[in-house]
């Protein structure tokens, strides 16, 4: 599993209390201070590791906070893509995009992120 | 019925959207059906000692992002409860909201309000298991009301550092009037008392809830001040501003869920019909515990048990208390299409009954079963 953003983006790690609050909705900034915007896959093995591995949640439960946030007028659900190619180009080409995929290749115009465990 | 239509054809075409972008505006819908059968007493303004299907809900949103910070919304919604509700559409919400950063964010419009664990949501059957969430607590014939006010809201998330969580708060002023097809006008009318324009008053509160790192576990507590006044040309309703408070618990941990919440409610309405006043003072005390388990990624299990007394009357009298125990299910169909059943067993007379569908009196107690359809996209 690969964080990816944009190549503008300018932290190279991020914790995995970040990643969750940004996926929950519950924050929309990155440590620094820089807007994040998230995307994810519509579904797959790549988008189920990564909700329960970040997110803490099955992809009902990350669906249903998101239907919940949508609802009560509280959040606009992440822009969901079909298959990994074309969340790579969306995230290279939009500034503050946060995203995950399987794996990357040379050429691939995003800048992999790196996972720390919080502090303790 | 025209208005219904139109919204039904709407949810209809948006949905064939599948809740698509376009161009960022994203468009999102529900609808549910439900039915009711009690073995006493008639439920919430329907025939349900008959078993009754006039239980309609359905809404659609249109939210769009303008910039990083600043979003609009809009979320339309109709329902027929028994007697109450219509063809009307309403609007739950619509707001602007400004998030300057994670700690600080503004919403305006007509903005949904936050009280305990559920309030702002509980018009969107999909995202909970209960057919009924806990009626002394979240009353569906009162719902409207509750849901939202004209006004503001200021709200913000402080990260407390390390694995210490996050503190949430959401604090609101504004205008919140009566439903004039709800539950509260109904009551008001079967006593004589029929209003032209629905009666509201000046509202404000908040709420702050610790949430744990993960997310697991939820502690906070609400409070919300409500004041309502309304002339009938039969007369006049007064209620002083009442103090609401909420305290509330809930966990979420992969397939488990629990949550307790309690409430204390003390009102002081005078209604005043031609040459007669009447005090009604109640001292409202309210709770509920829950809690749920996934059997499966479709099934899910759960149960509560729901708690009302009015501590300022006689409160082994059944009018002045409500208790239910639910036993719920919900199976989902796909990811947007879902049904559940739930079985009540409800003690006392004090909650979510009419004097004009029960015309012979009630029974202080009645068992109920409860089933509702829906989609969600």
């Amino acid at each position: 599993m690969i964080i990816v953003a944009n190549p503008e983006m300018r932290v190279s790690v991020i914790t995995p209390e970040d990643l969750r609050a940004i996926y929950t909705g519950a924050r929309s900034q990155l440590p620094d201070g820089s807007h994040v915007l998230p995307v994810t896959l519509k579904g797959g093995p790549a988008h189920e590791v990564f909700l329960m591995n970040y997110v803490k949640e099955t992809p009902d439960q990350f669906r249903t906070a998101w239907r919940k946030a949508v609802f009560t007028g509280q959040g606009a659900m992440p822009r969901a893509f079909e298959s990994e190619a074309a969340l790579l180009q969306f995230v290279a080409s939009t500034p503050g995009a946060l995203g995950y995929v399987s794996r990357v290749v040379p050429g691939d115009k995003v800048k992999p992120l790196s996972v720390l465990p919080p502090p303790h | 019925m025209l208005s219904r239509t139109h919204l039904l054809v709407v949810l209809c075409l948006v949905s064939s959207l599948c809740a698509q972008d376009l161009e960022g505006i994203q468009i999102h819908g529900f609808a549910t059906q439900g039915f009711l059968f009690t073995s006493n007493n008639n439920y919430l303004s329907m025939r349900s000692s008959q078993g009754s299907l006039q239980w309609t809900d359905g809404g659609v949103s249109l939210v769009d992002s303008l910039s990083d910070h600043l979003r609009v919304g809009i979320q339309l919604h109709m329902y027929q409860l028994g007697d109450l509700g219509g063809p009307n559409i309403q609007v739950d919400w619509a707001s602007g909201d400004y998030r300057v950063n994670d700690h600080l964010g503004f919403r305006a419009g007509k903005v949904k309000t936050v009280t305990g664990l559920f309030n702002d949501s509980q018009d969107v059957d999909a995202v909970y298991l209960w057919t009924l969430l806990p009626q002394s607590m979240y009353p569906i014939d009162n719902k409207s009301f509750l849901l939202s006010h004209l006004g503001g809201e200021v709200y913000g998330d402080l990260r407390l550092g390390g694995r210490r969580g996050d503190m949430q708060y959401r604090a609101f002023a504004g205008q919140a009037n009566l439903d004039s097809t709800g539950g509260y006008v109904k009551q008001l009318a079967d006593l004589g008392l029929v209003f032209t324009n629905p009666p509201g008053g000046r509202t404000y509160g908040g709420d702050l809830r610790w949430v744990a790192p993960w997310n697991a576990f939820t502690m906070g507590s609400s409070a919300r001040v409500q004041a309502v006044d309304g002339t009938a040309p039969a007369g006049r309703l007064h209620v002083p501003p009442v103090v609401i408070t909420s305290h509330y618990v809930q966990f979420n941990h992969k397939k488990y869920y629990a949550a307790v919440e309690y409430r204390r409610e003390p009102i002081n309405p005078t209604i005043i019909i031609g040459q007669t006043v009447i005090h009604s003072p109640a001292d409202q005390h309210v709770w509920y515990v829950m809690g749920s388990y996934d059997i499966s990624k479709r099934l899910q299990l759960g149960s509560y048990y729901s708690h009302y007394i009015n501590a300022a009357a006689d409160s082994s009298l059944p009018n002045n208390y409500s208790k239910d125990w639910d036993l719920s299910g919900r199976w989902n169909f796909n990811d947007y299409f879902y049904a559940k059943l739930e079985g009540h067993f409800l003690h006392g007379t004090a909650l979510g009954y009419y004097t004009s569908t029960n015309p012979g009196g009630l029974k202080p107690r009645s068992n109920m079963l409860a089933a509702r359809i829906g989609f969600s996209f």
